[in-house]
Protein backbone atom coordinates (compact mmCIF):
# COMPACT_ATOMS: atom_id res chain seq x y z
CA UNK A 1 0.00 0.00 0.00
CA UNK A 2 3.07 2.15 1.35
CA UNK A 3 4.46 1.19 -2.13
CA UNK A 4 1.61 2.39 -4.12
CA UNK A 5 1.24 6.30 -2.55
CA UNK A 6 4.81 6.47 -3.07
CA UNK A 7 4.84 5.13 -6.81
CA UNK A 8 1.43 7.82 -7.22
CA UNK A 9 3.15 10.68 -6.15
CA UNK A 10 6.30 9.81 -7.93
CA UNK A 11 4.50 10.32 -11.03
CA UNK A 12 2.06 13.51 -10.02
CA UNK A 13 5.82 15.23 -9.51
CA UNK A 14 7.09 13.69 -12.94
CA UNK A 15 4.08 15.10 -14.53
CA UNK A 16 4.19 18.23 -12.72
CA UNK A 17 7.31 18.69 -13.42
CA UNK A 18 7.61 17.95 -17.31
CA UNK A 19 4.44 20.21 -17.64
CA UNK A 20 6.07 22.96 -16.09
CA UNK A 21 8.69 23.21 -18.39
CA UNK A 22 6.42 21.70 -21.34
CA UNK A 23 3.78 24.90 -21.58
CA UNK A 24 4.62 28.17 -23.79
CA UNK A 25 5.13 31.13 -22.33
CA UNK A 26 2.33 32.88 -24.15
CA UNK A 27 1.84 35.38 -21.56
CA UNK A 28 5.79 36.26 -22.18
CA UNK A 29 5.40 36.02 -26.26
CA UNK A 30 2.69 38.20 -25.73
CA UNK A 31 4.37 40.80 -23.35
CA UNK A 32 7.16 40.82 -25.67
CA UNK A 33 5.54 41.14 -28.81
CA UNK A 34 3.30 44.04 -27.14
CA UNK A 35 7.08 45.88 -26.21
CA UNK A 36 8.21 45.15 -29.57
CA UNK A 37 5.34 47.05 -30.94
CA UNK A 38 5.41 49.80 -28.49
CA UNK A 39 9.25 50.21 -29.36
CA UNK A 40 7.48 50.70 -33.34
CA UNK A 41 5.25 52.86 -31.83
CA UNK A 42 8.28 54.85 -30.39
CA UNK A 43 9.66 54.87 -34.11
CA UNK A 44 12.71 52.52 -33.54
CA UNK A 45 12.75 52.14 -37.13
CA UNK A 46 13.12 55.69 -37.38
CA UNK A 47 15.66 56.48 -34.81
CA UNK A 48 17.44 53.20 -33.49
CA UNK A 49 16.87 51.26 -36.33
CA UNK A 50 19.88 48.69 -36.03
CA UNK A 51 18.70 48.08 -32.23
CA UNK A 52 15.38 47.64 -33.71
CA UNK A 53 16.24 44.99 -36.01
CA UNK A 54 18.35 42.99 -33.50
CA UNK A 55 14.81 42.83 -31.30
CA UNK A 56 12.73 41.77 -34.17
CA UNK A 57 15.57 39.29 -34.94
CA UNK A 58 15.40 38.08 -31.50
CA UNK A 59 11.99 37.34 -31.14
CA UNK A 60 11.92 35.66 -35.03
CA UNK A 61 14.62 33.00 -33.43
CA UNK A 62 12.48 32.92 -30.09
CA UNK A 63 9.56 31.85 -32.27
CA UNK A 64 11.47 29.07 -34.06
CA UNK A 65 12.67 28.09 -30.98
CA UNK A 66 9.33 27.51 -29.68
CA UNK A 67 8.59 25.53 -32.07
CA UNK A 68 11.32 23.42 -32.02
CA UNK A 69 10.09 22.60 -28.12
CA UNK A 70 6.52 21.78 -29.90
CA UNK A 71 7.58 19.38 -31.64
CA UNK A 72 9.41 17.73 -29.31
CA UNK A 73 7.57 14.95 -27.15
CA UNK A 74 8.55 16.49 -23.82
CA UNK A 75 9.03 20.21 -24.30
CA UNK A 76 11.24 22.09 -22.47
CA UNK A 77 11.04 26.23 -22.58
CA UNK A 78 13.01 27.17 -20.23
CA UNK A 79 15.39 28.62 -22.56
CA UNK A 80 12.84 30.18 -24.79
CA UNK A 81 11.33 31.83 -21.33
CA UNK A 82 15.11 33.28 -20.70
CA UNK A 83 15.26 34.53 -24.08
CA UNK A 84 11.88 35.98 -24.18
CA UNK A 85 12.95 37.76 -20.98
CA UNK A 86 16.00 39.29 -22.42
CA UNK A 87 14.04 40.13 -25.50
CA UNK A 88 11.14 41.79 -23.29
CA UNK A 89 14.08 43.95 -21.72
CA UNK A 90 15.62 44.81 -24.94
CA UNK A 91 12.47 46.05 -26.53
CA UNK A 92 11.66 48.11 -23.73
CA UNK A 93 15.19 49.68 -23.92
CA UNK A 94 15.20 50.11 -27.73
CA UNK A 95 11.81 51.60 -26.88
CA UNK A 96 13.31 53.79 -24.16
CA UNK A 97 16.64 54.86 -26.87
CA UNK A 98 14.32 55.69 -29.24
CA UNK A 99 12.17 58.15 -27.26
CA UNK A 100 15.57 59.39 -25.72
CA UNK A 101 16.78 59.81 -29.94
CA UNK A 102 13.92 61.34 -31.07
CA UNK A 103 14.19 64.08 -28.30
CA UNK A 104 17.85 64.74 -29.02
CA UNK A 105 16.48 65.17 -32.90
CA UNK A 106 13.37 67.44 -31.41
CA UNK A 107 16.40 69.33 -29.13
CA UNK A 108 18.49 69.76 -32.19
CA UNK A 109 15.50 71.26 -35.17
CA UNK A 110 14.44 73.43 -31.93
CA UNK A 111 18.05 75.10 -31.80
CA UNK A 112 18.39 75.25 -35.44
CA UNK A 113 15.39 76.36 -35.71
CA UNK A 114 16.00 79.36 -33.36
CA UNK A 115 19.92 79.27 -35.06
CA UNK A 116 18.17 79.83 -38.78
CA UNK A 117 15.45 82.56 -37.63
CA UNK A 118 18.44 84.01 -36.31
CA UNK A 119 20.61 84.25 -39.05
CA UNK A 120 17.22 85.13 -41.20
CA UNK A 121 16.87 88.54 -39.25
CA UNK A 122 20.50 88.90 -39.36
CA UNK A 123 20.34 88.76 -43.38
CA UNK A 124 17.32 91.31 -43.54
CA UNK A 125 19.37 93.91 -41.58
CA UNK A 126 22.34 92.88 -43.97
CA UNK A 127 20.52 93.45 -46.86
CA UNK A 128 19.79 96.86 -45.95
CA UNK A 129 23.42 97.78 -45.50
CA UNK A 130 24.78 95.60 -48.79
CA UNK A 131 25.79 97.68 -51.80
CA UNK A 132 23.42 98.68 -54.06
CA UNK A 133 26.03 99.58 -56.92
CA UNK A 134 26.98 98.18 -60.33
CA UNK A 135 25.19 94.30 -59.58
CA UNK A 136 25.36 94.75 -55.77
CA UNK A 137 21.47 95.53 -56.31
CA UNK A 138 20.81 92.89 -58.66
CA UNK A 139 21.90 90.14 -56.48
CA UNK A 140 20.41 91.34 -53.34
CA UNK A 141 17.18 91.02 -55.46
CA UNK A 142 18.19 87.15 -56.02
CA UNK A 143 19.62 87.30 -52.29
CA UNK A 144 15.36 88.59 -51.87
CA UNK A 145 14.24 85.45 -53.93
CA UNK A 146 16.44 82.97 -51.98
CA UNK A 147 15.37 84.30 -48.33
CA UNK A 148 11.66 83.70 -49.07
CA UNK A 149 12.42 80.51 -50.43
CA UNK A 150 14.34 79.99 -47.18
CA UNK A 151 11.79 80.95 -45.11
CA UNK A 152 8.87 78.84 -46.63
CA UNK A 153 11.14 75.81 -46.17
CA UNK A 154 11.81 76.60 -42.60
CA UNK A 155 7.27 77.16 -42.72
CA UNK A 156 7.73 73.73 -44.21
CA UNK A 157 10.05 72.09 -41.71
CA UNK A 158 7.87 73.99 -38.42
CA UNK A 159 5.08 71.80 -40.35
CA UNK A 160 6.86 68.51 -40.07
CA UNK A 161 8.34 69.46 -36.95
CA UNK A 162 4.63 69.74 -35.56
CA UNK A 163 3.57 66.73 -37.08
CA UNK A 164 6.25 64.86 -34.79
CA UNK A 165 8.40 63.83 -38.07
CA UNK A 166 11.87 65.33 -36.13
CA UNK A 167 13.56 63.43 -38.76
CA UNK A 168 12.59 65.29 -41.74
CA UNK A 169 11.94 68.51 -40.16
CA UNK A 170 15.63 68.02 -39.10
CA UNK A 171 17.35 67.56 -42.95
CA UNK A 172 15.26 70.60 -44.35
CA UNK A 173 16.25 72.68 -41.64
CA UNK A 174 19.85 72.01 -42.28
CA UNK A 175 19.52 72.63 -45.88
CA UNK A 176 17.62 75.91 -45.46
CA UNK A 177 20.47 77.55 -43.00
CA UNK A 178 23.47 76.04 -44.81
CA UNK A 179 22.00 78.40 -47.36
CA UNK A 180 20.89 81.16 -44.94
CA UNK A 181 24.39 80.98 -44.49
CA UNK A 182 25.87 80.85 -47.72
CA UNK A 183 24.32 84.18 -48.02
CA UNK A 184 25.31 85.72 -44.91
CA UNK A 185 28.46 84.99 -45.39
CA UNK A 186 28.21 86.62 -49.04
CA UNK A 187 26.64 89.73 -47.79
CA UNK A 188 28.85 90.15 -45.00
CA UNK A 189 32.11 89.93 -47.37
CA UNK A 190 30.24 92.51 -49.70
CA UNK A 191 30.33 94.89 -46.85
CA UNK A 192 33.47 94.21 -45.94
CA UNK A 193 34.84 94.56 -49.22
CA UNK A 194 32.95 98.40 -49.60
CA UNK A 195 34.37 99.12 -46.34
CA UNK A 196 38.03 98.29 -46.83
CA UNK A 197 37.37 100.46 -50.04
CA UNK B 1 10.20 -21.40 -14.02
CA UNK B 2 7.59 -19.70 -11.24
CA UNK B 3 4.81 -17.83 -12.96
CA UNK B 4 6.21 -14.85 -10.72
CA UNK B 5 9.27 -15.08 -13.42
CA UNK B 6 7.07 -15.52 -16.28
CA UNK B 7 5.17 -12.90 -15.63
CA UNK B 8 8.44 -10.52 -15.27
CA UNK B 9 9.78 -11.74 -17.93
CA UNK B 10 6.37 -10.94 -20.32
CA UNK B 11 6.36 -7.63 -18.58
CA UNK B 12 9.89 -6.70 -19.69
CA UNK B 13 9.97 -7.95 -23.21
CA UNK B 14 6.41 -5.96 -23.77
CA UNK B 15 8.24 -2.91 -22.08
CA UNK B 16 10.93 -3.25 -24.42
CA UNK B 17 9.11 -3.95 -27.17
CA UNK B 18 6.99 -0.62 -26.88
CA UNK B 19 10.99 1.18 -26.40
CA UNK B 20 11.95 -0.26 -29.57
CA UNK B 21 8.90 0.65 -30.98
CA UNK B 22 8.98 4.16 -29.51
CA UNK B 23 12.67 4.38 -30.55
CA UNK B 24 12.61 3.22 -34.29
CA UNK B 25 9.69 6.14 -34.43
CA UNK B 26 11.25 8.76 -32.96
CA UNK B 27 14.60 7.64 -35.28
CA UNK B 28 12.65 7.64 -38.30
CA UNK B 29 10.64 10.46 -37.64
CA UNK B 30 11.05 13.49 -39.71
CA UNK B 31 13.41 16.08 -38.69
CA UNK B 32 12.09 19.46 -38.03
CA UNK B 33 13.43 22.19 -40.27
CA UNK B 34 15.61 23.59 -37.80
CA UNK B 35 18.58 24.07 -39.94
CA UNK B 36 16.97 25.74 -42.90
CA UNK B 37 14.66 28.14 -40.62
CA UNK B 38 17.67 29.47 -38.79
CA UNK B 39 19.35 29.87 -42.38
CA UNK B 40 16.71 31.78 -43.57
CA UNK B 41 16.26 33.72 -40.70
CA UNK B 42 19.64 35.12 -40.65
CA UNK B 43 19.47 35.39 -44.22
CA UNK B 44 16.66 37.73 -43.03
CA UNK B 45 18.63 39.96 -40.73
CA UNK B 46 21.38 40.71 -43.07
CA UNK B 47 19.45 41.62 -45.93
CA UNK B 48 17.94 44.11 -42.73
CA UNK B 49 21.34 45.15 -41.84
CA UNK B 50 22.07 46.11 -45.62
CA UNK B 51 18.76 47.93 -45.61
CA UNK B 52 17.59 45.77 -48.20
CA UNK B 53 13.86 47.22 -46.95
CA UNK B 54 14.69 50.12 -48.10
CA UNK B 55 16.50 49.34 -51.67
CA UNK B 56 14.89 46.23 -52.38
CA UNK B 57 11.74 46.34 -50.81
CA UNK B 58 9.77 44.02 -53.20
CA UNK B 59 11.88 41.22 -52.73
CA UNK B 60 12.82 41.59 -49.12
CA UNK B 61 9.07 41.61 -48.25
CA UNK B 62 8.51 38.12 -50.24
CA UNK B 63 11.51 36.89 -48.43
CA UNK B 64 9.80 38.05 -45.28
CA UNK B 65 5.97 36.41 -46.49
CA UNK B 66 8.01 33.16 -47.08
CA UNK B 67 9.36 33.03 -43.94
CA UNK B 68 6.17 33.73 -42.06
CA UNK B 69 4.50 30.71 -44.47
CA UNK B 70 7.26 28.50 -43.39
CA UNK B 71 6.70 29.44 -39.75
CA UNK B 72 2.62 29.02 -40.02
CA UNK B 73 3.59 25.49 -41.47
CA UNK B 74 5.49 24.22 -38.86
CA UNK B 75 2.71 25.13 -36.71
CA UNK B 76 0.29 23.38 -38.30
CA UNK B 77 2.62 19.91 -38.71
CA UNK B 78 3.74 20.32 -35.10
CA UNK B 79 -0.02 19.62 -34.06
CA UNK B 80 0.28 16.28 -35.98
CA UNK B 81 1.92 13.24 -34.99
CA UNK B 82 4.85 13.41 -34.88
CA UNK B 83 6.07 10.40 -36.54
CA UNK B 84 3.37 11.60 -39.58
CA UNK B 85 4.40 15.73 -39.72
CA UNK B 86 5.84 16.73 -43.12
CA UNK B 87 8.00 19.36 -43.49
CA UNK B 88 8.85 19.89 -47.08
CA UNK B 89 6.21 22.32 -47.56
CA UNK B 90 8.42 24.12 -44.30
CA UNK B 91 11.33 23.53 -46.01
CA UNK B 92 10.88 24.98 -49.21
CA UNK B 93 9.33 27.57 -47.94
CA UNK B 94 12.50 28.66 -45.75
CA UNK B 95 14.66 28.11 -48.65
CA UNK B 96 12.72 30.48 -50.63
CA UNK B 97 13.05 32.80 -47.65
CA UNK B 98 16.54 32.40 -48.04
CA UNK B 99 17.12 32.77 -51.41
CA UNK B 100 14.78 35.90 -51.40
CA UNK B 101 16.48 37.16 -48.48
CA UNK B 102 20.23 36.83 -50.16
CA UNK B 103 18.80 38.02 -53.57
CA UNK B 104 17.30 41.21 -51.76
CA UNK B 105 20.52 41.82 -50.19
CA UNK B 106 22.52 41.72 -53.07
CA UNK B 107 20.29 44.05 -54.99
CA UNK B 108 19.97 46.31 -52.00
CA UNK B 109 23.85 46.71 -51.96
CA UNK B 110 24.05 46.65 -55.74
CA UNK B 111 21.32 50.01 -56.15
CA UNK B 112 22.47 51.43 -52.60
CA UNK B 113 26.45 52.20 -54.40
CA UNK B 114 25.19 52.61 -57.73
CA UNK B 115 22.41 54.88 -56.45
CA UNK B 116 25.48 56.44 -54.26
CA UNK B 117 27.90 56.54 -57.13
CA UNK B 118 25.41 58.38 -59.35
CA UNK B 119 24.42 60.82 -56.83
CA UNK B 120 27.56 62.48 -56.73
CA UNK B 121 28.26 63.67 -60.05
CA UNK B 122 24.61 64.68 -60.58
CA UNK B 123 25.04 66.92 -57.42
CA UNK B 124 28.58 67.88 -59.13
CA UNK B 125 26.77 68.74 -62.32
CA UNK B 126 23.40 70.49 -60.84
CA UNK B 127 26.13 72.80 -58.70
CA UNK B 128 28.02 73.34 -62.21
CA UNK B 129 24.55 74.31 -63.34
CA UNK B 130 23.70 76.69 -61.08
CA UNK B 131 27.18 78.17 -61.04
CA UNK B 132 26.13 78.93 -64.62
CA UNK B 133 22.90 80.20 -64.01
CA UNK B 134 24.21 82.26 -61.71
CA UNK B 135 26.98 83.73 -64.28
CA UNK B 136 24.41 84.21 -67.08
CA UNK B 137 21.15 85.32 -65.30
CA UNK B 138 21.65 86.89 -62.45
CA UNK B 139 21.41 90.70 -63.32
CA UNK B 140 19.02 89.02 -66.70
CA UNK B 141 15.14 89.91 -65.91
CA UNK B 142 13.85 86.53 -65.49
CA UNK B 143 10.58 86.09 -64.81
CA UNK B 144 9.50 85.97 -60.99
CA UNK B 145 8.09 81.89 -61.31
CA UNK B 146 11.56 81.42 -62.98
CA UNK B 147 13.40 83.32 -60.23
CA UNK B 148 11.45 81.45 -57.47
CA UNK B 149 11.75 77.75 -59.46
CA UNK B 150 16.15 78.31 -59.53
CA UNK B 151 15.62 79.29 -55.99
CA UNK B 152 13.41 76.22 -55.02
CA UNK B 153 16.14 73.99 -56.68
CA UNK B 154 19.35 75.35 -55.29
CA UNK B 155 17.38 74.58 -51.61
CA UNK B 156 16.57 71.21 -53.22
CA UNK B 157 20.36 70.94 -54.23
CA UNK B 158 21.38 71.96 -50.62
CA UNK B 159 18.81 69.38 -48.77
CA UNK B 160 19.97 66.73 -51.43
CA UNK B 161 23.58 66.83 -50.57
CA UNK B 162 22.46 66.22 -46.52
CA UNK B 163 20.72 63.51 -47.20
CA UNK B 164 23.48 61.88 -49.23
CA UNK B 165 25.86 62.51 -46.26
CA UNK B 166 23.65 60.67 -43.85
CA UNK B 167 23.41 57.76 -46.17
CA UNK B 168 19.39 58.13 -47.31
CA UNK B 169 19.94 58.16 -50.86
CA UNK B 170 16.56 57.59 -52.22
CA UNK B 171 15.60 60.71 -50.41
CA UNK B 172 18.89 61.82 -51.66
CA UNK B 173 17.55 60.73 -55.52
CA UNK B 174 14.60 62.28 -55.52
CA UNK B 175 15.32 65.46 -53.99
CA UNK B 176 18.16 65.74 -56.69
CA UNK B 177 15.56 64.51 -59.41
CA UNK B 178 13.47 67.60 -58.16
CA UNK B 179 16.08 70.14 -58.27
CA UNK B 180 17.19 68.69 -61.77
CA UNK B 181 13.87 69.48 -63.24
CA UNK B 182 13.38 72.99 -61.26
CA UNK B 183 16.86 74.00 -62.49
CA UNK B 184 16.97 72.19 -65.55
CA UNK B 185 13.47 73.67 -67.08
CA UNK B 186 14.49 77.25 -65.61
CA UNK B 187 17.73 77.04 -67.41
CA UNK B 188 16.42 75.89 -70.71
CA UNK B 189 13.81 78.45 -70.98
CA UNK B 190 16.45 81.25 -69.83
CA UNK B 191 18.58 79.71 -72.43
CA UNK B 192 15.94 79.71 -74.72
CA UNK B 193 14.88 83.49 -74.30
CA UNK B 194 18.34 84.61 -74.55
CA UNK B 195 18.66 82.74 -78.06
CA UNK B 196 15.63 84.68 -78.84
CA UNK B 197 16.73 87.88 -77.57
CA UNK B 198 20.05 87.48 -79.87
CA UNK B 199 18.44 86.63 -83.05
CA UNK B 200 18.43 90.46 -84.29
CA UNK B 201 22.21 90.73 -83.76
CA UNK B 202 23.27 91.14 -87.14
CA UNK B 203 20.69 94.07 -87.89
CA UNK B 204 21.95 95.31 -84.56
CA UNK B 205 25.66 94.61 -85.79
CA UNK B 206 24.96 96.82 -88.94
CA UNK B 207 23.55 99.63 -86.44
CA UNK B 208 26.15 100.11 -84.43
CA UNK B 209 28.30 100.17 -87.31
CA UNK B 210 26.32 102.81 -89.37
CA UNK B 211 26.06 105.03 -85.80
CA UNK B 212 29.83 105.22 -85.57
CA UNK B 213 30.77 105.66 -89.18
CA UNK B 214 28.16 108.59 -89.00
CA UNK B 215 30.12 109.62 -85.87
CA UNK B 216 33.26 109.46 -88.14
CA UNK B 217 31.62 110.96 -91.19
CA UNK B 218 30.34 114.07 -89.45
CA UNK B 219 33.58 113.98 -86.78
CA UNK B 220 30.64 114.49 -83.49
CA UNK B 221 29.49 112.73 -80.95
CA UNK B 222 27.29 109.34 -81.11
CA UNK B 223 25.89 106.94 -78.39
CA UNK B 224 25.72 103.17 -78.39
CA UNK B 225 23.71 101.83 -75.35
CA UNK B 226 24.53 98.05 -75.27
CA UNK B 227 21.68 96.07 -73.34
CA UNK B 228 23.00 93.23 -72.34
CA UNK B 229 26.21 94.14 -70.81
CA UNK B 230 24.59 97.59 -69.50
CA UNK B 231 26.78 99.89 -71.04
CA UNK B 232 26.90 103.32 -72.58
CA UNK B 233 29.50 103.88 -75.07
CA UNK B 234 29.93 107.56 -76.28
CA UNK B 235 31.62 107.85 -79.49
CA UNK B 236 33.33 110.86 -81.23
CA UNK B 237 34.87 110.86 -85.03
CA UNK B 238 34.31 106.79 -84.76
CA UNK B 239 36.41 106.57 -81.95
CA UNK B 240 35.12 105.17 -78.55
CA UNK B 241 35.59 107.92 -75.81
CA UNK B 242 33.61 107.20 -72.80
CA UNK B 243 32.05 103.99 -71.39
CA UNK B 244 29.62 104.51 -68.44
CA UNK B 245 27.15 102.01 -66.87
CA UNK B 246 23.79 102.11 -67.69
CA UNK B 247 20.57 100.95 -66.11
CA UNK B 248 17.82 100.28 -67.94
CA UNK B 249 13.86 99.22 -68.21
CA UNK B 250 12.34 96.56 -65.39
CA UNK B 251 12.01 94.64 -68.56
CA UNK B 252 14.55 95.38 -71.02
CA UNK B 253 15.07 92.00 -72.30
CA UNK B 254 13.49 92.22 -76.26
CA UNK B 255 11.93 95.01 -77.95
CA UNK B 256 10.11 97.64 -76.21
CA UNK B 257 6.73 96.92 -77.91
CA UNK B 258 3.63 98.99 -76.24
CA UNK B 259 3.26 101.42 -73.43
CA UNK B 260 4.25 100.56 -69.81
CA UNK B 261 5.42 97.65 -70.68
CA UNK B 262 9.04 98.59 -68.82
CA UNK B 263 11.16 97.18 -71.76
CA UNK B 264 14.03 100.03 -73.46
CA UNK B 265 13.39 100.03 -77.33
CA UNK B 266 16.31 98.93 -79.94
CA UNK B 267 16.83 101.22 -82.86
CA UNK B 268 18.37 104.21 -84.29
CA UNK B 269 17.37 107.18 -82.63
CA UNK B 270 18.33 110.83 -82.45
CA UNK B 271 18.21 112.88 -79.34
CA UNK B 272 14.91 115.27 -80.03
CA UNK B 273 15.29 117.48 -76.74
CA UNK B 274 17.78 118.09 -73.31
CA UNK B 275 16.14 118.46 -70.12
CA UNK B 276 18.09 120.13 -67.38
CA UNK B 277 16.79 121.54 -63.99
CA UNK B 278 13.05 121.98 -63.78
CA UNK B 279 12.18 120.45 -66.55
CA UNK B 280 13.08 117.35 -65.60
CA UNK B 281 12.89 115.25 -62.24
CA UNK B 282 15.78 112.69 -63.28
CA UNK B 283 18.16 115.35 -63.14
CA UNK B 284 19.21 115.70 -66.51
CA UNK B 285 17.76 114.18 -69.66
CA UNK B 286 18.34 113.67 -73.38
CA UNK B 287 14.79 113.05 -75.21
CA UNK B 288 14.47 110.73 -77.50
CA UNK B 289 12.55 110.16 -80.88
CA UNK B 290 11.14 106.87 -79.86
CA UNK B 291 8.77 105.92 -81.97
CA UNK B 292 10.45 106.49 -84.85
CA UNK B 293 8.84 104.87 -88.50
CA UNK B 294 10.07 101.75 -87.64
CA UNK B 295 8.91 101.58 -84.54
CA UNK B 296 5.22 102.86 -85.83
CA UNK B 297 5.27 100.15 -88.64
CA UNK B 298 5.92 97.33 -86.36
CA UNK B 299 3.39 98.11 -83.51
CA UNK B 300 0.36 98.66 -86.32
CA UNK B 301 1.55 95.45 -87.91
CA UNK B 302 1.49 93.85 -84.05
CA UNK B 303 -2.12 95.56 -84.07
CA UNK B 304 -3.30 94.04 -86.92
CA UNK B 305 -1.99 91.06 -86.72
CA UNK B 306 -3.84 91.00 -83.42
CA UNK B 307 -0.50 89.83 -81.27
CA UNK B 308 -1.28 93.30 -79.54
CA UNK B 309 -4.72 94.40 -78.15
CA UNK B 310 -6.80 97.13 -80.22
CA UNK B 311 -6.14 99.79 -77.46
CA UNK B 312 -2.46 98.77 -77.13
CA UNK B 313 -0.60 102.21 -77.07
CA UNK B 314 2.83 102.11 -78.66
CA UNK B 315 4.26 104.67 -75.61
CA UNK B 316 6.95 107.35 -75.99
CA UNK B 317 9.33 109.68 -73.62
CA UNK B 318 11.90 107.24 -73.79
CA UNK B 319 15.09 109.36 -72.26
CA UNK B 320 18.68 108.48 -71.52
CA UNK B 321 18.59 110.42 -67.90
CA UNK B 322 20.40 111.08 -64.29
CA UNK B 323 19.18 109.42 -61.33
CA UNK B 324 21.36 106.41 -62.26
CA UNK B 325 23.91 104.37 -60.05
CA UNK B 326 21.11 102.13 -58.48
CA UNK B 327 22.91 98.79 -59.57
CA UNK B 328 19.32 97.31 -60.61
CA UNK B 329 17.20 97.99 -63.91
CA UNK B 330 14.66 100.19 -62.65
CA UNK B 331 13.72 102.51 -65.57
CA UNK B 332 10.06 102.65 -67.20
CA UNK B 333 12.08 102.07 -70.51
CA UNK B 334 14.52 104.31 -70.35
CA UNK B 335 18.66 104.25 -69.89
CA UNK B 336 19.71 106.11 -66.22
CA UNK B 337 23.08 107.28 -65.77
CA UNK B 338 24.66 108.82 -62.79
CA UNK B 339 24.30 112.38 -62.36
CA UNK B 340 27.79 112.83 -63.01
CA UNK B 341 28.09 111.13 -65.74
CA UNK B 342 24.67 112.88 -67.29
CA UNK B 343 26.80 115.86 -66.72
CA UNK B 344 29.32 114.79 -69.18
CA UNK B 345 27.07 113.86 -71.85
CA UNK B 346 24.71 116.53 -71.71
CA UNK B 347 27.34 118.63 -71.89
CA UNK B 348 28.76 117.17 -75.30
CA UNK B 349 25.62 115.77 -77.15
CA UNK B 350 23.33 118.19 -79.12
CA UNK B 351 19.60 117.62 -80.68
CA UNK B 352 20.18 115.15 -83.50
CA UNK B 353 23.20 113.51 -81.97
CA UNK B 354 22.24 110.04 -82.74
CA UNK B 355 21.79 107.10 -80.27
CA UNK B 356 21.76 103.89 -81.31
CA UNK B 357 20.04 101.19 -78.55
CA UNK B 358 21.13 97.49 -79.35
CA UNK B 359 20.52 94.33 -77.59
CA UNK B 360 24.28 93.63 -77.43
CA UNK B 361 27.51 94.25 -78.76
CA UNK B 362 28.80 90.81 -78.34
CA UNK B 363 27.01 87.64 -80.19
CA UNK B 364 26.01 85.08 -77.92
CA UNK B 365 28.22 82.48 -78.42
CA UNK B 366 30.88 84.82 -77.27
CA UNK B 367 28.86 85.58 -74.23
CA UNK B 368 28.21 81.98 -73.70
CA UNK B 369 32.11 81.04 -74.00
CA UNK B 370 32.98 83.85 -71.68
Amino acid sequence: MKNKVLMGLAAIAMVAVLSSCGKVPQEKIDATNTAITAAQTAEAAVYVPAEFAAVQDSMKAIMAEVEVQNGKLFKNFKNVTVKLDQTLAAANQVAANAAVKKEEVKKEVEALMTEIKAVVEENTGLMKKAPRGKEGAAVLEAFKTDMATIEASIAEAQGLYDKGAYMDADNKVKAAKERAVGINTELKEAIAKVKRK
Amino acid sequence: MSRVWKRIILLISAFSLIAVTVLLLVYFAPVPPTGEMEAARKALSSAATNKADTYSRKLYNQANVYYDSAMVNWKRQNRIFFYFRDYEKVISYANLSEMKAIEAENNSLISSSGLKSRLQPKIESLSNLVIELDLLFDSYPLTEETRNRISRGKLLLEEAKIALKNGIYLQANRKLTDSEYLLTESFESATENLTNYFKSYSLWKKWVEMTVNESKRKDDYSIIIDKFSRKCYVYFNGRQKYIFDAELGKNWVGDKRLKGDMATPEGMYKITKKFDGRKTKYYKALLLDYPNDEDTARFRAEIEKGSLPPNAKIGSLIEIHGNGGKGIDWTEGCVALTDKEMDIVFKIVKIGTPVTIVGSLTDLDAILNK
